[in-house]
Protein backbone atom coordinates (compact mmCIF):
# COMPACT_ATOMS: atom_id res chain seq x y z
CA UNK A 1 0.00 0.00 0.00
CA UNK A 2 1.60 3.28 -0.94
CA UNK A 3 1.73 5.92 2.03
CA UNK A 4 -0.40 8.96 1.78
CA UNK A 5 1.84 11.79 0.47
CA UNK A 6 1.49 15.76 2.44
CA UNK A 7 3.26 17.50 0.76
CA UNK A 8 5.25 21.14 1.75
CA UNK A 9 7.59 23.58 1.73
CA UNK A 10 10.29 24.98 3.49
CA UNK A 11 12.09 28.35 2.73
CA UNK A 12 15.09 28.92 4.42
CA UNK A 13 15.19 33.19 4.70
CA UNK A 14 18.95 32.54 5.61
CA UNK A 15 19.51 31.65 2.18
CA UNK A 16 17.30 34.17 0.10
CA UNK A 17 18.52 36.94 -1.38
CA UNK A 18 16.01 38.62 -2.68
CA UNK A 19 16.17 38.26 -6.53
CA UNK A 20 12.75 37.40 -7.41
CA UNK A 21 12.99 34.86 -9.70
CA UNK A 22 10.43 32.68 -7.72
CA UNK A 23 7.73 35.42 -8.29
CA UNK A 24 8.90 35.92 -11.92
CA UNK A 25 9.15 31.70 -12.68
CA UNK A 26 5.70 31.55 -10.78
CA UNK A 27 3.87 34.36 -13.04
CA UNK A 28 5.33 32.96 -16.42
CA UNK A 29 4.53 29.06 -15.64
CA UNK A 30 1.37 29.54 -14.51
CA UNK A 31 0.44 32.29 -16.99
CA UNK A 32 -0.87 34.80 -13.96
CA UNK A 33 -2.63 38.04 -15.39
CA UNK A 34 -1.03 41.09 -15.38
CA UNK A 35 -1.65 43.03 -12.13
CA UNK A 36 -2.13 39.86 -10.17
CA UNK A 37 0.49 37.35 -8.18
CA UNK A 38 0.19 33.54 -7.12
CA UNK A 39 3.60 34.51 -5.04
CA UNK A 40 5.80 37.03 -4.30
CA UNK A 41 8.81 38.23 -2.47
CA UNK A 42 8.11 40.88 0.21
CA UNK A 43 11.02 43.37 0.69
CA UNK A 44 11.62 45.71 3.55
CA UNK A 45 14.52 47.39 5.52
CA UNK A 46 15.23 47.19 8.59
CA UNK A 47 16.97 49.65 11.33
CA UNK A 48 17.88 53.29 11.53
CA UNK A 49 21.25 54.46 9.17
CA UNK A 50 24.54 53.03 9.83
CA UNK A 51 22.33 50.04 10.95
CA UNK A 52 20.45 49.16 8.17
CA UNK A 53 19.65 45.80 6.75
CA UNK A 54 16.88 44.70 4.20
CA UNK A 55 14.98 41.61 5.10
CA UNK A 56 12.85 39.53 2.44
CA UNK A 57 10.15 37.13 2.91
CA UNK A 58 8.61 35.08 0.07
CA UNK A 59 5.08 34.49 0.22
CA UNK A 60 2.90 31.80 -1.17
CA UNK A 61 -0.36 29.92 -0.40
CA UNK A 62 0.25 27.71 3.02
CA UNK A 63 -1.66 25.19 1.66
CA UNK A 64 -3.34 24.95 5.17
CA UNK A 65 -4.18 21.86 7.09
CA UNK A 66 -7.26 23.68 8.35
CA UNK A 67 -7.90 25.65 5.81
CA UNK A 68 -10.72 28.18 6.09
CA UNK A 69 -11.30 29.28 2.49
CA UNK A 70 -12.73 25.20 1.60
CA UNK A 71 -14.77 25.72 5.16
CA UNK A 72 -16.26 29.06 3.50
CA UNK A 73 -16.85 27.85 0.09
CA UNK A 74 -20.17 27.80 -0.73
CA UNK A 75 -20.20 25.45 -3.66
CA UNK A 76 -17.60 23.04 -2.61
CA UNK A 77 -15.04 24.51 -5.37
CA UNK A 78 -12.27 24.29 -3.06
CA UNK A 79 -10.87 21.54 -2.17
CA UNK A 80 -8.26 20.22 -0.03
CA UNK A 81 -7.11 17.09 -2.11
CA UNK A 82 -5.45 14.14 0.18
CA UNK A 83 -1.92 15.51 -0.25
CA UNK A 84 -2.61 18.39 1.47
CA UNK A 85 -2.69 20.89 -2.04
CA UNK A 86 -5.69 22.99 -1.61
CA UNK A 87 -6.95 23.29 -5.61
CA UNK A 88 -9.74 25.81 -6.87
CA UNK A 89 -12.33 23.14 -8.97
CA UNK A 90 -12.22 26.38 -12.06
CA UNK A 91 -15.35 24.42 -13.33
CA UNK A 92 -17.33 24.91 -10.03
CA UNK A 93 -15.84 28.22 -9.23
CA UNK A 94 -18.72 30.85 -9.00
CA UNK A 95 -16.58 33.62 -8.37
CA UNK A 96 -18.37 34.42 -5.18
CA UNK A 97 -14.75 35.83 -3.69
CA UNK A 98 -15.45 34.39 -0.13
CA UNK A 99 -12.84 32.52 -0.17
CA UNK A 100 -10.49 35.70 -1.02
CA UNK A 101 -12.24 37.13 2.13
CA UNK A 102 -11.82 34.65 4.77
CA UNK A 103 -8.24 33.84 4.01
CA UNK A 104 -5.91 34.89 6.87
CA UNK A 105 -3.18 35.20 4.24
CA UNK A 106 -4.44 37.28 1.88
CA UNK A 107 -2.87 34.72 -0.97
CA UNK A 108 -6.25 34.60 -3.09
CA UNK A 109 -7.07 36.03 -6.50
CA UNK A 110 -10.06 36.56 -8.69
CA UNK A 111 -8.51 36.70 -12.56
CA UNK A 112 -10.33 39.29 -14.48
CA UNK A 113 -10.10 37.30 -17.35
CA UNK A 114 -12.05 34.16 -16.30
CA UNK A 115 -13.99 35.74 -13.35
CA UNK A 116 -12.82 32.67 -11.08
CA UNK A 117 -10.84 32.31 -8.21
CA UNK A 118 -7.45 31.27 -8.58
CA UNK A 119 -4.02 30.36 -6.19
CA UNK A 120 -1.04 28.65 -5.76
CA UNK A 121 -1.07 24.69 -6.07
CA UNK A 122 2.41 24.09 -5.60
CA UNK A 123 2.28 23.95 -9.33
CA UNK A 124 0.04 20.73 -9.41
CA UNK A 125 0.49 20.05 -12.86
CA UNK A 126 4.28 19.95 -12.56
CA UNK A 127 4.14 17.46 -9.04
CA UNK A 128 1.61 14.92 -10.80
CA UNK A 129 4.48 14.38 -12.91
CA UNK A 130 7.30 13.79 -10.28
CA UNK A 131 8.58 17.59 -10.63
CA UNK A 132 9.22 20.21 -8.26
CA UNK A 133 7.54 23.67 -8.22
CA UNK A 134 8.03 26.33 -10.45
CA UNK A 135 9.57 28.58 -7.62
CA UNK A 136 11.72 25.69 -6.05
CA UNK A 137 13.59 24.70 -9.16
CA UNK A 138 14.20 28.34 -10.41
CA UNK A 139 15.52 29.66 -6.96
CA UNK A 140 19.55 29.77 -7.55
CA UNK A 141 20.50 29.47 -3.82
CA UNK A 142 18.29 26.40 -2.63
CA UNK A 143 16.21 28.35 -0.28
CA UNK A 144 12.91 26.60 -1.35
CA UNK A 145 12.95 22.75 -0.50
CA UNK A 146 9.91 20.98 -1.81
CA UNK A 147 8.50 17.74 -0.78
CA UNK A 148 6.40 14.82 0.84
CA UNK A 149 6.39 15.57 4.75
CA UNK A 150 5.36 11.95 5.41
CA UNK A 151 8.26 10.51 3.88
CA UNK A 152 10.98 10.54 6.74
CA UNK A 153 13.71 10.01 4.09
CA UNK A 154 12.65 13.09 1.90
CA UNK A 155 15.11 16.24 2.08
CA UNK A 156 12.77 18.22 3.32
CA UNK A 157 11.48 15.81 6.20
CA UNK A 158 15.19 15.66 7.09
CA UNK A 159 16.02 19.28 7.21
CA UNK A 160 13.02 19.94 9.17
CA UNK A 161 14.39 17.41 11.71
CA UNK A 162 17.26 19.63 11.38
CA UNK A 163 16.35 23.28 11.88
CA UNK A 164 13.39 25.11 14.14
CA UNK A 165 11.21 26.45 11.76
CA UNK A 166 8.24 28.71 12.14
CA UNK A 167 4.96 29.34 10.28
CA UNK A 168 2.86 32.63 9.51
CA UNK A 169 -0.44 33.88 11.96
CA UNK A 170 -0.04 30.29 13.71
CA UNK A 171 -2.33 32.15 15.87
CA UNK A 172 -5.00 31.74 13.04
CA UNK A 173 -5.24 27.98 13.81
CA UNK A 174 -5.12 27.30 10.24
CA UNK A 175 -1.82 24.89 10.68
CA UNK A 176 -0.01 26.09 7.55
CA UNK A 177 2.69 23.85 5.67
CA UNK A 178 4.90 26.15 4.88
CA UNK A 179 7.57 26.66 6.88
CA UNK A 180 10.14 29.35 7.16
CA UNK A 181 13.46 29.22 9.02
CA UNK A 182 14.80 32.56 10.36
CA UNK A 183 12.00 33.95 9.39
CA UNK A 184 11.48 37.77 10.44
CA UNK A 185 8.55 38.46 12.92
CA UNK A 186 8.76 42.08 12.23
CA UNK A 187 8.48 42.18 8.69
CA UNK A 188 6.00 39.76 8.82
CA UNK A 189 3.62 41.49 11.28
CA UNK A 190 4.70 45.06 9.03
CA UNK A 191 1.49 45.07 6.82
CA UNK A 192 0.19 47.40 3.88
CA UNK A 193 1.83 49.12 1.06
CA UNK A 194 5.40 50.98 1.01
CA UNK A 195 5.17 54.52 1.41
CA UNK B 1 13.41 48.10 15.46
CA UNK B 2 11.81 50.71 12.53
CA UNK B 3 11.37 48.37 9.70
CA UNK B 4 10.05 49.68 6.43
CA UNK B 5 8.42 47.78 3.10
CA UNK B 6 10.19 48.99 0.05
CA UNK B 7 8.22 45.80 -2.12
CA UNK B 8 4.63 44.20 -1.83
CA UNK B 9 1.72 43.47 -3.55
CA UNK B 10 -1.56 44.90 -3.16
CA UNK B 11 -4.71 43.39 -2.01
CA UNK B 12 -7.56 42.52 -4.26
CA UNK B 13 -10.90 43.82 -3.67
CA UNK B 14 -12.82 41.31 -2.54
CA UNK B 15 -16.38 41.84 -1.27
CA UNK B 16 -16.71 45.72 -2.13
CA UNK B 17 -19.49 47.96 -2.79
CA UNK B 18 -22.57 45.32 -4.40
CA UNK B 19 -22.13 43.36 -0.97
CA UNK B 20 -22.45 46.32 0.81
CA UNK B 21 -25.54 47.24 -1.38
CA UNK B 22 -27.01 43.85 -0.93
CA UNK B 23 -26.76 43.91 3.23
CA UNK B 24 -28.53 46.83 3.03
CA UNK B 25 -31.53 45.84 0.65
CA UNK B 26 -32.05 42.76 2.43
CA UNK B 27 -31.90 45.13 6.22
CA UNK B 28 -34.15 47.46 4.48
CA UNK B 29 -36.32 44.27 3.55
CA UNK B 30 -36.12 42.36 6.79
CA UNK B 31 -36.99 45.53 9.04
CA UNK B 32 -40.03 46.61 6.85
CA UNK B 33 -41.13 42.97 6.97
CA UNK B 34 -40.80 42.95 11.15
CA UNK B 35 -42.90 46.58 10.46
CA UNK B 36 -45.57 45.12 8.20
CA UNK B 37 -46.15 42.23 11.13
CA UNK B 38 -47.04 44.41 13.74
CA UNK B 39 -50.60 44.43 12.86
CA UNK B 40 -51.13 40.53 12.06
CA UNK B 41 -49.08 39.02 14.28
CA UNK B 42 -48.53 41.02 17.38
CA UNK B 43 -52.09 42.74 16.82
CA UNK B 44 -51.49 47.12 16.78
CA UNK B 45 -54.37 48.54 15.06
CA UNK B 46 -52.20 51.79 14.63
CA UNK B 47 -49.63 50.24 12.37
CA UNK B 48 -52.47 48.88 10.10
CA UNK B 49 -51.14 51.29 7.44
CA UNK B 50 -47.72 50.18 7.06
CA UNK B 51 -49.04 46.23 7.20
CA UNK B 52 -49.62 46.57 2.92
CA UNK B 53 -46.45 48.70 1.97
CA UNK B 54 -44.41 46.95 4.29
CA UNK B 55 -44.78 43.44 2.73
CA UNK B 56 -44.73 44.58 -0.24
CA UNK B 57 -41.62 46.53 -0.24
CA UNK B 58 -40.22 43.80 1.48
CA UNK B 59 -40.70 41.27 -0.99
CA UNK B 60 -39.78 43.66 -3.66
CA UNK B 61 -36.72 44.77 -2.46
CA UNK B 62 -35.57 41.20 -1.52
CA UNK B 63 -35.83 39.98 -4.94
CA UNK B 64 -33.85 43.23 -5.85
CA UNK B 65 -30.90 42.24 -3.56
CA UNK B 66 -29.76 38.83 -5.21
CA UNK B 67 -29.45 40.61 -8.20
CA UNK B 68 -26.72 42.72 -6.49
CA UNK B 69 -25.38 39.61 -5.62
CA UNK B 70 -25.25 38.08 -9.50
CA UNK B 71 -23.22 41.38 -10.15
CA UNK B 72 -20.45 40.74 -7.85
CA UNK B 73 -19.67 37.42 -8.44
CA UNK B 74 -17.37 36.49 -11.76
CA UNK B 75 -19.62 33.90 -12.89
CA UNK B 76 -23.71 33.94 -12.41
CA UNK B 77 -24.50 31.59 -14.69
CA UNK B 78 -23.08 29.35 -12.84
CA UNK B 79 -25.37 30.44 -9.65
CA UNK B 80 -26.90 27.26 -10.23
CA UNK B 81 -24.55 25.67 -8.57
CA UNK B 82 -25.16 26.79 -4.86
CA UNK B 83 -28.22 24.88 -4.66
CA UNK B 84 -26.61 21.67 -6.03
CA UNK B 85 -23.28 21.26 -4.74
CA UNK B 86 -24.24 22.37 -0.99
CA UNK B 87 -21.29 23.07 1.75
CA UNK B 88 -22.89 22.59 5.06
CA UNK B 89 -20.22 24.53 6.68
CA UNK B 90 -20.49 27.79 4.13
CA UNK B 91 -23.18 30.46 5.81
CA UNK B 92 -22.95 31.59 1.56
CA UNK B 93 -24.86 28.01 1.13
CA UNK B 94 -27.44 28.72 3.75
CA UNK B 95 -27.99 32.18 2.35
CA UNK B 96 -29.01 30.23 -0.76
CA UNK B 97 -31.89 28.36 0.58
CA UNK B 98 -32.95 31.69 3.09
CA UNK B 99 -32.74 34.09 0.01
CA UNK B 100 -34.97 31.33 -1.97
CA UNK B 101 -37.65 30.75 0.46
CA UNK B 102 -38.26 34.23 2.71
CA UNK B 103 -39.79 35.86 -0.91
CA UNK B 104 -42.13 33.12 -1.45
CA UNK B 105 -43.11 33.21 2.04
CA UNK B 106 -43.44 37.43 1.69
CA UNK B 107 -45.86 36.43 -1.55
CA UNK B 108 -47.96 34.36 0.31
CA UNK B 109 -48.17 36.24 3.45
CA UNK B 110 -48.99 39.66 1.24
CA UNK B 111 -51.65 37.30 -0.73
CA UNK B 112 -53.64 36.64 2.86
CA UNK B 113 -53.23 40.09 3.48
CA UNK B 114 -54.67 41.21 0.55
CA UNK B 115 -57.45 38.83 0.88
CA UNK B 116 -58.34 40.45 4.56
CA UNK B 117 -57.53 36.38 5.87
CA UNK B 118 -56.24 37.71 8.88
CA UNK B 119 -56.27 34.42 10.54
CA UNK B 120 -53.88 32.92 7.72
CA UNK B 121 -51.40 36.25 7.66
CA UNK B 122 -51.42 35.80 11.26
CA UNK B 123 -49.50 31.85 10.87
CA UNK B 124 -47.84 33.39 7.83
CA UNK B 125 -46.32 36.14 9.82
CA UNK B 126 -45.51 33.87 12.29
CA UNK B 127 -43.54 32.27 9.85
CA UNK B 128 -42.00 34.95 7.93
CA UNK B 129 -40.80 36.99 10.82
CA UNK B 130 -37.67 34.04 12.01
CA UNK B 131 -37.20 33.90 8.11
CA UNK B 132 -36.38 37.64 7.90
CA UNK B 133 -34.29 37.41 10.83
CA UNK B 134 -32.61 34.34 9.79
CA UNK B 135 -32.48 36.16 6.25
CA UNK B 136 -30.65 39.30 7.05
CA UNK B 137 -28.78 37.56 10.35
CA UNK B 138 -26.95 35.18 8.03
CA UNK B 139 -25.30 38.30 6.14
CA UNK B 140 -23.54 39.04 9.87
CA UNK B 141 -22.52 34.86 9.91
CA UNK B 142 -21.15 35.79 6.63
CA UNK B 143 -18.72 38.68 7.76
CA UNK B 144 -18.26 36.87 11.20
CA UNK B 145 -16.64 34.13 10.38
CA UNK B 146 -14.12 35.36 8.20
CA UNK B 147 -11.64 35.43 11.14
CA UNK B 148 -8.83 37.04 9.64
CA UNK B 149 -10.54 40.63 9.20
CA UNK B 150 -10.79 41.83 12.53
CA UNK B 151 -13.44 44.53 11.63
CA UNK B 152 -15.74 41.40 10.72
CA UNK B 153 -14.55 38.75 13.16
CA UNK B 154 -16.89 39.63 15.83
CA UNK B 155 -19.91 37.36 17.09
CA UNK B 156 -22.27 40.61 17.83
CA UNK B 157 -21.95 41.24 14.24
CA UNK B 158 -24.92 39.50 13.24
CA UNK B 159 -27.00 41.32 15.92
CA UNK B 160 -25.26 44.88 14.89
CA UNK B 161 -26.55 43.88 11.42
CA UNK B 162 -30.52 43.10 12.90
CA UNK B 163 -30.83 46.49 14.93
CA UNK B 164 -29.44 48.25 12.11
CA UNK B 165 -31.82 46.68 9.73
CA UNK B 166 -34.54 47.50 12.22
CA UNK B 167 -33.64 51.12 12.18
CA UNK B 168 -33.17 51.39 8.35
CA UNK B 169 -36.74 49.42 8.06
CA UNK B 170 -38.79 52.05 10.11
CA UNK B 171 -37.07 55.25 8.18
CA UNK B 172 -38.15 53.33 5.23
CA UNK B 173 -41.59 52.88 7.21
CA UNK B 174 -41.61 56.78 7.74
CA UNK B 175 -41.28 57.61 4.34
CA UNK B 176 -43.82 55.35 3.18
CA UNK B 177 -46.16 56.38 5.90
CA UNK B 178 -45.70 60.03 4.72
CA UNK B 179 -46.16 59.43 0.67
CA UNK B 180 -49.03 57.14 1.50
CA UNK B 181 -50.66 60.74 3.15
CA UNK B 182 -49.86 63.39 1.08
CA UNK B 183 -50.39 61.99 -2.26
CA UNK B 184 -52.82 58.46 -1.36
CA UNK B 185 -54.86 59.26 1.01
CA UNK B 186 -58.50 60.81 0.74
CA UNK B 187 -57.92 64.25 2.42
CA UNK B 188 -53.73 64.50 1.94
CA UNK B 189 -52.74 64.51 5.28
CA UNK B 190 -49.39 62.67 6.73
CA UNK B 191 -51.06 60.76 9.62
CA UNK B 192 -48.67 62.29 12.00
CA UNK B 193 -49.81 60.13 15.11
CA UNK B 194 -47.98 57.00 13.00
CA UNK B 195 -45.24 59.15 11.82
CA UNK B 196 -44.55 60.35 15.36
CA UNK B 197 -44.88 57.03 16.98
CA UNK B 198 -42.09 55.27 14.51
CA UNK B 199 -39.53 58.20 15.52
CA UNK B 200 -40.43 57.31 18.73
CA UNK B 201 -39.31 53.52 18.77
CA UNK B 202 -36.56 54.73 16.40
CA UNK B 203 -34.97 56.45 19.62
CA UNK B 204 -34.92 53.54 21.67
CA UNK B 205 -33.08 51.33 18.82
CA UNK B 206 -30.72 53.87 17.70
CA UNK B 207 -29.78 53.99 21.67
CA UNK B 208 -29.11 49.89 21.70
CA UNK B 209 -27.59 50.09 18.21
CA UNK B 210 -25.35 52.75 19.55
CA UNK B 211 -24.73 51.03 22.74
CA UNK B 212 -24.03 47.83 20.42
CA UNK B 213 -21.15 49.65 18.34
CA UNK B 214 -19.58 50.77 21.58
CA UNK B 215 -19.38 47.67 22.84
CA UNK B 216 -17.82 46.43 19.47
CA UNK B 217 -15.36 48.94 19.32
CA UNK B 218 -14.41 48.90 22.74
CA UNK B 219 -14.06 45.15 22.70
CA UNK B 220 -11.88 45.38 19.86
CA UNK B 221 -9.58 48.28 20.94
CA UNK B 222 -9.11 46.34 24.17
CA UNK B 223 -8.32 43.00 22.74
CA UNK B 224 -5.44 41.74 20.44
CA UNK B 225 -3.24 43.59 17.82
CA UNK B 226 -5.47 43.22 14.67
CA UNK B 227 -8.71 44.66 17.00
CA UNK B 228 -6.83 47.56 17.86
CA UNK B 229 -5.41 48.16 14.30
CA UNK B 230 -9.10 47.80 13.20
CA UNK B 231 -10.28 50.10 15.83
CA UNK B 232 -7.61 52.92 14.93
CA UNK B 233 -8.53 52.41 11.37
CA UNK B 234 -12.26 53.27 11.93
CA UNK B 235 -11.93 55.81 14.22
CA UNK B 236 -9.14 57.64 13.89
CA UNK B 237 -7.71 56.22 10.26
CA UNK B 238 -8.73 56.13 6.85
CA UNK B 239 -12.40 55.32 7.56
CA UNK B 240 -12.72 57.66 10.22
CA UNK B 241 -15.02 60.03 8.76
CA UNK B 242 -17.24 58.18 7.49
CA UNK B 243 -17.59 56.21 10.81
CA UNK B 244 -17.57 58.53 12.99
CA UNK B 245 -19.28 61.62 11.59
CA UNK B 246 -21.66 60.42 9.13
CA UNK B 247 -22.28 57.04 10.15
CA UNK B 248 -22.50 57.53 14.06
CA UNK B 249 -23.05 62.01 14.33
CA UNK B 250 -25.03 62.41 11.44
CA UNK B 251 -26.65 59.25 10.82
CA UNK B 252 -27.58 58.38 13.93
CA UNK B 253 -27.05 60.93 17.43
CA UNK B 254 -28.59 63.94 15.05
CA UNK B 255 -31.87 62.05 14.80
CA UNK B 256 -31.98 60.50 18.04
CA UNK B 257 -32.09 63.94 19.19
CA UNK B 258 -34.32 65.21 17.27
CA UNK B 259 -36.74 62.62 17.73
CA UNK B 260 -36.37 63.30 21.34
CA UNK B 261 -36.96 67.21 21.03
CA UNK B 262 -41.15 67.72 21.58
CA UNK B 263 -40.74 71.17 20.17
CA UNK B 264 -39.65 69.41 16.94
CA UNK B 265 -42.61 67.69 15.56
CA UNK B 266 -42.93 68.45 12.53
CA UNK B 267 -43.59 66.16 9.75
CA UNK B 268 -41.04 67.33 7.14
CA UNK B 269 -38.18 67.34 9.77
CA UNK B 270 -39.51 63.85 10.59
CA UNK B 271 -39.43 62.36 7.24
CA UNK B 272 -36.16 64.80 6.69
CA UNK B 273 -34.18 62.72 9.48
CA UNK B 274 -35.65 59.38 8.23
CA UNK B 275 -33.81 60.27 4.79
CA UNK B 276 -30.77 61.01 6.96
CA UNK B 277 -30.94 57.57 8.91
CA UNK B 278 -31.65 55.92 5.93
CA UNK B 279 -28.31 57.45 4.40
CA UNK B 280 -26.59 56.73 7.66
CA UNK B 281 -27.53 52.97 8.01
CA UNK B 282 -26.07 52.48 3.99
CA UNK B 283 -22.96 54.48 4.75
CA UNK B 284 -22.83 51.81 8.17
CA UNK B 285 -22.98 48.57 5.43
CA UNK B 286 -20.28 50.44 3.29
CA UNK B 287 -18.32 51.67 6.31
CA UNK B 288 -18.45 47.48 7.90
CA UNK B 289 -18.03 45.57 4.31
CA UNK B 290 -15.36 47.87 2.82
CA UNK B 291 -13.85 49.21 6.11
CA UNK B 292 -12.79 46.06 6.99
CA UNK B 293 -11.47 44.85 4.06
CA UNK B 294 -9.43 47.62 3.74
CA UNK B 295 -7.02 46.83 6.27
CA UNK B 296 -3.81 44.41 4.96
CA UNK B 297 -3.30 40.96 5.18
CA UNK B 298 0.05 40.95 4.00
Amino acid sequence: MKAIKRYGMIIDLTRCTGCHSCELACKLENKVPISIWRMWVKEGVKGNYPDIMRVYLPILCNQCDNPTCVTVCPVKASIKRDDGIVIVDPHRCIGCRYCMAACPYGMRHVNPLLGIVQKCDFCLHRVTEGEKPACVISCPNGAMIFGDLSDKQSEISRYLAKHRVTVLKEDTGNLPHVFYVNLDGELADKKGMPE
Amino acid sequence: MDINLTYNVPMQETFGTYIAVYFYLTGLSAGSFILSSLRYVFGFEKFKPLAKPGVVLAAILLIMAPLALLIHSGHPMRAWHLFVFINPSSPLSWGSFLLTIYPIVCVIYAYFMFKENAKMAKIMGIIGIPSAIFVHGYTGVVLAVAKARAVWATPIMPLLFLVSAMISGIALMMIVCAIQGYFFSKDKKINSELLFTLGNMLIWIIIFDLFLVVCDMLTHYMGHKGGIEATIHMTTGFFGFTFLVVEVFIGKIIPMIVFAIPGLRKNWIYVLMAVIIMIGIFVMRYNVVVGGEHIPLV
